[in-house]
């Protein structure tokens, strides 16, 4: 698995983007392409020294101001059951292949894929907090970012802890 | 080396793979996790990974988890050995304690480049402060 596939798997996941320049970005990502630009949504910027914030809806990161992403550990068992479920599939392909290869079939359309649904049921683990950062401040989230009330999902929680 | 070969240049850092790496970034930072993934920007896939900050002969370390880190951030890796590692010649101390001994080591550090600068100053010099920072931006 490649990162930029993981990436794309970790679509609609919260996670947390550190630019070069030291500025987090936490949100949910929506999308991304082959040179790492990502589009997030429900922002939260934390600049460098990790004491001031901003909140937007969405936001787009050219990829080559990223330095690095971070993103929740299920995403990485989601690919593991994935490519699970894709070396059974293969098996069985084979299977069927084997067993209609005297019958004049082509197995183009052979069956759809059991098991491939699993991405799904991983969830959101809304306890973990993606508000590290650069500095050890995210716990300050709450207090100096006021007017931003209640809605910080994952945010607000120190990960330093 | 087989000039053909996609993965020409990373094609060793594949030997890696699930191996416990440390990765020092340009920043400074150094990361230890289990290598998952490369591809051929060295774009690297750490799990379970730690941030470990030393300050003197004691270090500290905070769980992160998964990175996605973009290649080009990254000074140079290397595998943990698991025998070195039991024997360390360094101590280690709570997250609290390693925050606050790099807080003070910052301190200084500034101190020091103030009074560095201000020294220059007074002989006709003008420094940028953000080359003796040490900042990579």
């Amino acid at each position: 698995m490649l990162p930029l596939s993981l990436l794309k798997t970790a679509q609609s996941h919260p996670m947390l983007v550190e630019l070069k320049n030291g500025e987090t970005y936490n949100g949910h990502l929506v999308s991304c392409d082959s040179w790492m630009n990502i589009n997030l949504r429900d922002v939260i910027c934390t600049s460098k020294d990790g004491d001031r914030f901003w909140r937007m809806p969405e936001c787009y990161i050219r990829g080559s101001t990223i330095k690095y992403l971070r993103i929740p550990d299920e995403v990485i068992d989601m690919v593991k059951e994935d490519a699970q479920a894709k070396s059974r599939n293969r098996t069985e392909m084979n299977k069927n292949r084997g067993g209609n290869s005297s019958q004049n079939q082509r197995g183009g359309g052979g069956g759809g894929r059991p098991g491939g649904g699993n991405r799904n049921n991983a969830g959101n683990r809304s306890g973990q907090g993606y508000g590290g950062g650069p500095s050890n401040n995210a716990m300050r989230l709450g207090g100096a970012a006021g007017q931003q009330g209640n809605r910080l999902p994952h945010a607000a929680k120190n990960n330093r802890k | 080396m087989d000039d053909l070969n996609p993965l020409a240049g990373t094609a060793h850092l594949l030997e890696e793979v699930d191996k416990k790496l440390m990765v020092l970034l340009r920043d400074g930072r150094t990361l230890i996790g289990y290598l998952r993934s490369v591809d051929q920007f060295a774009n690297l896939v750490l799990q379970r990974t730690i941030e470990r900050i030393h300050v003197g002969n004691e270090y500290g370390d905070i769980p992160r988890g998964v990175f996605i880190i973009r290649g080009e951030n990254v000074v140079l890796l290397g595998e943990i050995d698991r025998e070195k590692e039991q024997k360390l010649p360094l101590k280690e101390i709570s997250v609290d304690e390693i925050l606050d001994a790099q807080r003070r080591e910052q301190e200084q550090r500034q101190e020091k480049h103030r009074l560095v600068s201000k020294a220059l100053k007074e002989r006709g010099l003008a420094v940028d402060a953000n080359i003796i920072n040490e900042d990579f931006c």
